[in-house]
C-alpha cells in the first residue's frame, strides 16, 4: 500500500470511527490543537449526511422531531455509510432501517412512512417518458382490446402499507394534527408517481391493485377482467376494467399501449 | 498539441482520443445555480452573465431539475461543478460516475467541467467531504494520473478547485500552491482559484492569502470563486452559508489584478437569500472588477 493510500485510510478511520491514529502526522495550527481541527471533519461528515436525510425526509423530521429525527439520522449514518458518490440516493436505505433497527422497529409506521416519502422522492426525479392519452386508447378497435397490454410510466411505483403512515403524512402535510398510529388488518395499496413535475399518490382499491399489478406484468386487458371477475360482480368486470384504465390514462401513470404480440 | 500528449504515463497512449485543452473562454459574473432561485430566474431577466451547476443535483434520471436545466441552459451558459470526483483518491477510479458525468456534460454541453483537488472517500466508502491531502510528491504523481485519466474519459481538460482545509500534513513536502502550479503543468488541467478558500486556508495555517495569489501561474486559471464562511476565532469553517466578507472582497481584488479577467461566480449553499439580495454580491463582482481591471476589450479569457 502506498503512503498516500494508507493516510487516506486512516484519515477516513478517524472520521468514521474517532480513531486518533492520524493526528501523528497532523500537526496543531498556529491557533489551534489538532484535535480539534480534526474534529471540523468528523463533525461536518454526521451533519451533513443527516441534514441530507432531513431534506429527503421532510415530514419524518416533521413527525419526529428535531432531537429523535437527528439520533435516528446519526443511527442511520453509522450502520449505512455512504456508498454512492451521489448525495441523492444516501437515505434510500431508511425504509429497511427503520424497520429493522431497534427502538424504530417496535413502530412500523415509522418504516411505512420513509417508504411513502422515498418513493415519493424516486418518482420526483424518475426517467421522462412520454404519457399516453384517451385518444391513444380510442385509436384501437373494439376487437382489439382483449390483446391490449400496458407500459407503466418509469415514475410508478407501488407500495403496500401495513399502517396508516399515508394517513399521517396526509395529515402532517396539511399542517394538521396527525392520527394515532395504528397497524392495519388489510393492507393501505398505494400508486406512487409523477404528473407532470408533481409527486403524486393514490389508494387503490384490492381489485385496482391486482390489476395494476399484472398490468404492469404485461397481461392483457382481456386476462385483467377475467381475473377482476373474480373479485366482484363478473358481468361488471369489463366496465370496472375499463373504468381503472381510463383513471390510470387521465393520471399519466401509462407511457405505451400495444395491441398483442 | 493536445493534452494527454503532454505527458503520456500509459502503453495505451497512442490510441487516445484527442484531448481539448483549448483556454475557456470568459463568461462574465455568474451565480452557483441553486433550486430556491429557479422561478426567480426562469420569471425573471436577472443580470446573470452565467451559471454553475452542482453536477451531482443533476446526475439523476429525470424530472423537473433536468427539465429546469434544460430551459437554463438554453438562456445562459453553463458550467458544470462536481463534488464527488474524488481525484485524488487511492480508491480505483469510478467509471460509472465519469460515465455519468460524461452523459450530463453531453446534455448540457457546459463551458467546462471542474471539481476540487481533493479525495472524497476510500474502501467504498463516501464521506461527502472535501477531504485535504498531503502536498507530496507521491500525491502529485498520483493525481497528474488521475487528471489524465479523468480528461481522456471526458474528452476535455478539466479544472480543478483548491479547497478549504482545517488540518495539514506532516510529511508535506511543497505547498498547496506548488502543488496546485505543477499539477496544472503536468496534467494540462486548469485552475478554479477559489478566493474564499484560499482565505480559510491561509487563516487556518498561518500563511499570508497573497504568497499563495503569487504563487499561482496566471495563464491556468480559469474561474473565481466567492463565498462566505464562518469563522470560529482559532480557525474558520468554509460553511457558504454568509455574506462574501470585506476581507475576501480585498483578496477578490488583489486576484483580479493578477490573474485578469477570470470567470467569476457567488456560491451560496445554506442560508440562501432571495435572489435579489445575492444579486447585490454578483454585482459587487462585476463593479470591482471593472474598478480594477483595465477596459474589458483586452480580456480574451
Amino acid at each position: 500500500m502506498s503512503d498516500l493510500a494508507r493516510q487516506q485510510s486512516e484519515f477516513q478511520h478517524a472520521i468514521l470511527t474517532g480513531d486518533d491514529t492520524i493526528l501523528a502526522e497532523i500537526p496543531d495550527s498556529p491557533r489551534e490543537k489538532r484535535e480539534t481541527l480534526l474534529g471540523v471533519y468528523r463533525y461536518a461528515y454526521a451533519s451533513r449526511l443527516v441534514e441530507a436525510m432531513r431534506n429527503d425526509h421532510k415530514l419524518l423530521h416533521v413527525y419526529l422531531g428535531d432531537e429523535m429525527f437527528d439520533t435516528m439520522g446519526h443511527a442511520y449514518v453509522a450502520a449505512h455509510p455512504s456508498q454512492h458518490p451521489n448525495l441523492r440516493w444516501f437515505s434510500g436505505n431508511l425504509p429497511d432501517f427503520l424497520k429493522s433497527a431497534e427502538p424504530y422497529s417496535k413502530h412500523p409506521v415509522l418504516s411505512d412512512f420513509a417508504s411513502l416519502e422515498k418513493a415519493l422522492n424516486d418518482a420526483f426525479d424518475a426517467a421522462e417518458a412520454p404519457v399516453i392519452g384517451i385518444a391513444d386508447m380510442a385509436a384501437f378497435a373494439p376487437e382489439a382490446w382483449a390483446g391490449l397490454t400496458f407500459r407503466p410510466h418509469p415514475s410508478a411505483q407501488r407500495l403496500d402499507l401495513s399502517t396508516n403512515a399515508a394517513a399521517v403524512w396526509l395529515a402532517l402535510k396539511a399542517d394538521e394534527e396527525p392520527p394515532d398510529p395504528v397497524s392495519l388488518v388489510e393492507p393501505n395499496r398505494l400508486l406512487v408517481w409523477r404528473q407532470d413535475v408533481t409527486p403524486m399518490f393514490h389508494q387503490l382499491s384490492a381489485e385496482e391493485a391486482m390489476m395494476w399489478d399484472e398490468a404492469a406484468c404485461g397481461l392483457t386487458f382481456g386476462v385483467l377482467c377475467s381475473m377482476l371477475a373474480t373479485y366482484d360482480d363478473p358481468d361488471g368486470a369489463a366496465a370496472r376494467g375499463a373504468n381503472y384504465l381510463h383513471g390510470w390514462v387521465t393520471a399519466g401513470l401509462l407511457t405505451g399501449v400495444s395491441a398483442g404480440a | 498539441m493536445n493534452v494527454a500528449s503532454q505527458t503520456p504515463v500509459s502503453p495505451a497512449a497512442h490510441l487516445k482520443q484527442p484531448v481539448s485543452d483549448a483556454k475557456p473562454p470568459f463568461l462574465g459574473f455568474g451565480l452557483g445555480l441553486r433550486a430556491q432561485h429557479y422561478d426567480e430566474i426562469l420569471n425573471g431577466d436577472p443580470a446573470i452573465d452565467w451559471f454553475e451547476i452542482i453536477s451531482e443535483n443533476y446526475m439523476i434520471p429525470g424530472g423537473q431539475p433536468l427539465r429546469i436545466l434544460d430551459r437554463i441552459r438554453a438562456r445562459y451558459p453553463v458550467v458544470m461543478h462536481g463534488v464527488s470526483l474524488s481525484i485524488a483518491s487511492t480508491a480505483p477510479p469510478n467509471f460509472e460516475y465519469l460515465a455519468s458525468l460524461r452523459d450530463l456534460a453531453r446534455r448540457v454541453e457546459p463551458k467546462w467541467i471542474s471539481d476540487h483537488l481533493c479525495w472524497t472517500g476510500v474502501h467504498g466508502k463516501n464521506l461527502h467531504d472535501l477531504l485535504p491531502i498531503p502536498y507530496t510528491r507521491e500525491a502529485l504523481d498520483h493525481v497528474v494520473g488521475r487528471v489524465q485519466l479523468v480528461q481522456d474519459f471526458l474528452g476535455r481538460a478539466i479544472v480543478l478547485e483548491n479547497v478549504s482545509t482545517y488540518v495539514r500534513f506532516t510529511n508535506s513536502e511543497m505547498t498547496e500552491w506548488e502543488f496546485l502550479s505543477e499539477l496544472s503543468r503536468r496534467s494540462g488541467c486548469f485552475l478554479l482559484f477559489d478566493v474564499n478558500n484560499v482565505y480559510v486556508s491561509a487563516f487556518n495555517h498561518g500563511y499570508d492569502p497573497m504568497t499563495f495569489l503569487e504563487g499561482i501561474p496566471a495563464d491556468r486559471v480559469v474561474q473565481f470563486h466567492m463565498a462566505g464562511h464562518s469563522h470560529m476565532d482559532t480557525h474558520i469553517v468554509d460553511t457558504h452559508d454568509h455574506p462574501v466578507c470585506e476581507d475576501v472582497w480585498e483578496l477578490y481584488a488583489a486576484a483580479l489584478k493578477r490573474f485578469g479577467w477570470v470567470s467569476t461566480i457567488i456560491e451560496r449553499d445554506d442560508h440562501i437569500p432571495p435572489l435579489d439580495e445575492i444579486m447585490v454580491e454578483v454585482e459587487r463582482t462585476r463593479e470591482i472588477a471593472h474598478r480594477v481591471l483595465p477596459p474589458m476589450a483586452r480580456h480574451t479569457g
